[in-house]
């Protein structure tokens, strides 16, 4: 255990490994996978005979996705080491500050794309008052746009164990 | 790893024809071919595994840049087998193709994946380092 650690509990031994690493990789490809799929789904049962309603999906329903996912692009596009600042290589030439400026717009195109599908459901579906088959359709941004959201967050996860992990194989 | 033979070359390749027949008879009884999507995304699933790790480096610890790019294949891998099952029951929910057709095509899909798994497995070049 090192010195300059903030927190009280350390992260379990397991999750150091490789296999929890590659795996979380694997999930949030998956869970990036189901997102989009979901989102998909709305879409054809909008156009299938199955939807006896007027509304349908189009181009805005898509917006808060493609939103999410350039957040979700731009957040694990940077360089995680380059966040830390305290040693003077990194923070030199300001490269810590242009990560934390990245980052944050990463997170803020997320979180946009987030509230975009929560706007899209509240305008499109629950004002004009529609039923629940037509309402699925809603529904299924949210929870894409949320999906998106949760498999940033493993990616991110399962590479923050990158640390540990090149140690063990440089050893 | 148990050693491969003659017997798991024959139990495979009895597996993926079994999952080639559900797939395409999930296709055939109801004269309607989208499933054939999910033989294509499970077969394209190991590709951007296998390409990006000719892609990478992996002497190169100090920059990390080759583990981002394993990265990268990783979760296009875990994209494809995910839309292996997601494709069948996004078509079965807009009635394109029936229940029993996404039942067979999902279960065909995982043979066919399965065995590409396993043949890569069994028969993986010892890597000593």
């Amino acid at each position: 255990m090192s010195e300059d650690r903030l927190w009280k509990f350390s992260r379990p031994e397991w999750l150091n490994s490789v296999w929890a690493r590659n795996s979380g990789v694997y999930a949030a490809g998956g869970l990036f996978s189901l997102a989009f799929y979901i989102l998909l789904d709305s879409a054809v049962w909008s156009k299938s005979a199955l939807n006896a309603s007027t509304i349908h999906v189009t181009f805005v329903d898509w917006l808060p996705f493609i939103f999410s996912s350039l957040g979700m692009l731009i957040i694990n596009s940077v360089e995680k080491a380059r966040l830390s600042a305290d040693s003077f290589s990194y923070s030199g030439s300001g490269v810590a500050w242009k990560a934390r400026v990245v980052l944050f717009l990463g997170f803020a195109a997320l979180a946009g794309g987030m509230a975009g599908g929560v706007t899209v459901f509240v305008l499109k579906f629950v004002v004009p008052g529609s039923a629940f088959p037509a309402m699925t359709m809603g529904v299924e941004n949210v929870v894409a746009n949320a999906l998106v959201g949760v498999s940033s967050v493993v990616l991110w996860v399962s590479q923050n164990m990158e640390d540990e992990y090149s140690y063990n194989l440089a050893l | 790893m148990p050693t491969a033979g003659l017997k798991t070359i024959i139990a495979l390749s009895f597996v993926l024809a079994v999952g080639f027949l559900l797939v395409i008879l999930s296709c055939a009884l109801w004269h309607s071919y989208y499933p054939l999507l999910v033989v294509a995304t499970y077969v394209l699933a190991p590709v951007p595994n296998w390409i990006c790790s000719h892609c990478a480096n992996p002497d190169d610890f100090v920059e990390s840049s080759g583990a981002a790019v394993l990265d990268l294949g990783r979760f296009c891998t875990g994209f494809m087998v995910v839309m292996g099952i997601a494709l069948p029951v996004l078509l079965a929910h807009s009635n394109i193709i029936s229940i029993p057709a996404m039942v067979m095509s999902v279960i065909g899909g995982l043979l066919i994946y399965g065995t590409i798994i396993s043949f890569t497995m069994f028969f993986q070049e010892e890597q000593e380092f």
